[in-house]
């Protein structure tokens, strides 16, 4: 029986089986190539076909002759149990090629909750753990996306790590994979080759050496030539960086089924909490005339019903209104929807709304974050009072009558005063349109989000401890009592998947131990609360000895060794200690467009976007 | 407007695609090919489009018919040939007709479908196929066991009259059965009774994973 006879019986048998087929518009093929790339998404085939950057990098990878790059995803649970009963390994799904066959394997790293998802879809694929277990015959490791900031807690796992935009770093790694190849070069040769190129960091080069007391005392370099620090990889011309223009297309239904344009990279808002808004800088734009051009050429190659635009903060685009007034014109006579993520509502914003929605309102989201003056001006949430409510004035007068409100708890410096602000918030909401509308004002409902705060390395509150789940729990309650008031849902996070995602987010070398633990006694799909099971999460830390508290609990000294201290994020840690200084007065630091805040990045790059509002 | 016929296959892996999905596909491919449906009126327009018996997951198919509505009339020719251009691996249009306005939908005209069904066997098989199957046809009433999801209960039923035909017969330990049965709004078997029900009476156990049914013909 060939693997596909096996597959096809398999198939048969479980949920969504379109996951594992292949085959989709726009997919390649190809049978000449020197190098044989899987790019491994650690979750299911819904999820990662909606993002973005498996399909950019797809299409650059398979665009250059002697690359074929294939894709992976984890297998649901049913199907891994049937692989596992079946002895079939994990595959690509264009040709079915087992992953231990390729010759690089790339996973990329979106949320420290997928960890014990690569490590089953290692072992799916009898590719051995760890990377001093794999000798010269198994596929080159390599991580890359967000989580590769910080990328200690799997260190041990991967042989390379891309840190920063993956356009032009993961073509060149492949490159030299060739080049490397060609002169009958090792896998050692390799590393040493490749660690020399932007943004590539070559974890078996270094190696932390612990003080008594837990902290890192030293890194040490184990190759000589390696760099001391690896800087971010850096597109520094976005408008010239390959995007694609004929996306995969997939056959069953994903999270997002849409053609999607990223308009810029970064963000010039400074956020104090935003991991993303830090790493990715400087705000990079894309004209609107290539974005209209992309837009078209999307919807005409793929046929899709629906276009989004990507970004950090679709509002923020310079000519946000001439984009959208064109964009809505196109979609309307290709009978396309237009959908635009976290628009800031002025009142451009709800003309555009109006249009789009027309009679069928979806709900209206804000994300104020924070529930007082102080405590946004603490994470230099630029948003204020006047803001929120002038802005959800005008939408429940324009007839919108769900309102979403997204909130973060355990801030640093939060107190109980912040908590009754939240709570004030949605009280007010419901009474301003209780003003509005009387007593009779028809359905309404305010939903109220909360989220628990994860420091996040890069960020100036890095250093920072996080709450405790008993902190949080104790939190919630108190906001659960506030806001038992008719008119009002509130939602919040589980605590116990937060404080995971803190330890692993700035976890070093020992974290891995638990992790592959909690894989051996059955964690999966972490970031899926039907999945998520606590109680191996601690077995996994006690047996393995590592105490979580020490990542989580403790405000980390500004002098102390940081697992990432290695990585260049491009921002300064001087920039990152004076906005932390600054947070912790409670004073607030201007948007880049309106002045520099000199945080680093004019070192590497031109910043287009500096002082252009001032 | 126009209205037209299509016939396709549905071959390989992309027998896994469902019926919902199949509509989106033909959805985005009519707008890659140019081709504008007539869309309803309405705060939801959607297209004028429709399968004519839905095929169940899993199932091949070398007849799928799907009927729509067209702003502009196209030759028939060219319909065919531009959705071939942009389908998938496993999808041929192997037809386009043009229909008549007036005439009421394939789906509610629709009266019999063929399968072919192929079901491996482990030497299984004492008797002579033919035989196995003439004894099969002739109970008086061929009981299969049909579970509803609304009620959730299975009902007996009695299959017989919604079997219009019958043959068989074995190649390399594969039993391969082809039959002509009710389908459509009036009286609808699906191959699933018929296979169990089947297997059940030549005591064959057979994983259903491993059967294979291939729809050949559907008339209207």
């Amino acid at each position: 029986m060939n693997i596909n006879d096996k597959l096809d019986s398999l198939l048969n048998k479980v949920i969504k089986p379109g996951r594992y087929i292949g085959g989709e518009l726009n997919t390649v093929e190809k049978t000449e190539y020197k190098c044989h790339f899987g790019f491994a998404f650690p979750d299911t085939y819904e999820i990662g076909m909606s993002y973005l950057g498996l399909q950019i990098l797809y299409r650059i990878l398979n665009d250059y002759d002697d690359v074929y790059c294939e894709r992976l995803f984890a297998p649901a649970l049913d199907m891994e149990e049937l692989m596992r009963e079946e002895g079939l390994s994990l595959f690509t799904i264009e040709t079915k090629t087992p992953a231990s066959e390729l010759d690089i394997l790339g996973f990329t790293l979106q949320y420290e909750m997928s960890y014990t998802n690569i490590i089953n879809m290692l072992d799916l694929a009898n590719i051995p753990v760890l990377s001093k277990d794999r000798g010269e015959e198994w596929p080159l490791l390599i991580g890359g996306g967000p989580c590769a900031f910080n990328p200690e807690p799997l260190a041990d796992v991967f042989d390379a790590f891309i840190i920063g935009d993956g356009e032009e770093a993961i073509l060149e790694v492949c490159k030299t994979y060739i080049q490397n190849k060609q002169e009958n070069g090792t896998k050692e040769q390799f590393l040493k080759s490749v660690c020399v190129k932007d943004g590539v960091y070559v974890p078996a080069f270094y190696e932390p050496v612990y003080n008594e007391d837990g902290t890192i005392k030293e890194i040490l370099k184990k190759y000589d030539a390696a760099p001391s620090t690896v800087r971010k990889a850096l597109i520094h011309d976005i408008e010239a960086a390959p995007f694609p223009e004929n996306p995969i297309v997939p056959l069953i239904e994903t999270v997002h089924d849409r053609a999607v344009v990223e308009t810029f990279r970064g963000c010039t808002r400074g956020c104090r909490f935003c991991q993303a808004g830090m790493v990715y800088r400087p705000v990079r734009e894309r004209s609107k005339g290539k974005i209209i051009d992309l837009a078209v050429k999307q919807l005409t190659s793929t046929g899709h019903e629906e276009l989004s635009l990507l970004s950090l903060s679709t509002s923020d685009y310079s000519c946000f209104e001439p984009l959208i007034s064109e964009l809505m014109t196109i979609c309307k006579s290709r009978n396309v929807a237009l959908s635009l993520p976290s628009l800031r509502l002025d009142s451009f914003s709800f003309k555009v709304l109006q249009e789009m929605q027309g009679f069928r309102k979806s709900g209206l989201t804000f994300a104020p974050e924070a529930g007082t003056q102080r405590l946004r001006d603490v994470i230099n949430k630029g948003i204020t009072e006047e803001d929120i409510y002038g802005s959800i004035r005008q939408a429940l007068l324009l007839g919108w009558n769900n309102i979403k409100l997204y909130f973060m708890i355990g801030l640093p410096t939060e107190t109980y005063q912040d908590l009754d602000g939240i709570i004030e918030i949605g009280k007010k909401i419901v009474r301003m349109n209780y003003d509005l509308k009387g007593p009779k004002g028809g359905r309404f409902n305010v939903t109220i989000s909360v989220s628990n705060f994860v420091p996040k390395p890069d960020t100036p509150f890095q250093w920072e401890r996080q709450d405790t789940p008993d902190e949080l729990i104790k939190k919630h309650n108190y906001l659960k009592e506030g806001l038992k008031v008719k008119h009002i849902t509130f939602n919040y996070h589980d605590t116990a998947t937060s404080f995971l995602e803190g330890v692993i987010a700035r976890g070093d070398r020992r974290v891995l131990k638990p992790i592959i633990r909690a894989f051996e006694l059955g964690a999966r799909f972490d970031g899926w609360s039907e999945h998520f099971k606590e109680g191996i999460w601690m077995q996994a830390f006690k047996e393995t000895q590592i105490d979580p508290c020490f990542y989580n609990c403790r405000i980390r000294s500004e002098q102390e060794i940081l697992p990432w201290d290695m990585i260049d994020s491009g921002v300064t840690k001087e920039f990152l200690l004076r906005e932390r200084g600054k947070a912790l007065v409670g004073t607030t630091t201007a948007d880049c467009r309106l002045n520099c805040e000199v945080c680093g990045l004019k070192r590497y790059t031109i910043c287009k976007q500096e002082g252009v509002n001032g | 407007m126009g209205k037209y016929l299509i016939s396709f296959t549905k071959l390989g892996y992309i027998k896994y695609t469902s019926h919902l999905d199949m509509l989106r596909l033909f959805k985005r491919s009519f707008k890659r090919a140019g081709i504008e449906l007539v869309y309803s009126q309405g705060f939801n327009p959607h297209p004028d489009m429709a399968f004519c018996q839905p095929l169940s997951l899993g199932y091949e198919s070398i007849c799928e018919l799907l009927e729509f509505e067209i702003n502009k009339p196209m030759e028939p020719e060219k319909i065919m040939t531009r959705l071939n251009e942009i389908m998938p691996k496993g999808i041929s249009i192997t037809s386009c007709i043009p229909l008549d306005d007036k005439m009421k939908s394939i789906a509610s005209t629709c009266y019999e479908a063929s399968y072919k069904i192929e079901i491996p066997t482990i030497d299984r098989c004492n008797h002579s196929t033919e035989d196995l199957l003439q004894q099969y046809l002739d109970q008086k009433q061929i009981v299969a066991l049909k579970s509803s999801k609304k009620h959730r209960e299975t009902k007996e039923l009695d299959i017989k009259p919604k079997i219009r035909e019958i043959k068989a017969n074995i190649v390399d330990n594969i039993i391969i059965m082809y039959t002509r049965l009710d389908a459509g709004s009036h009286s609808n078997l699906s191959p699933e009774l018929l296979i169990s029900s089947f297997c059940e009476f030549a005591g064959i156990e057979t994983a259903r994973d491993k059967a294979k049914i291939t729809r050949t013909d559907l008339k209207y």
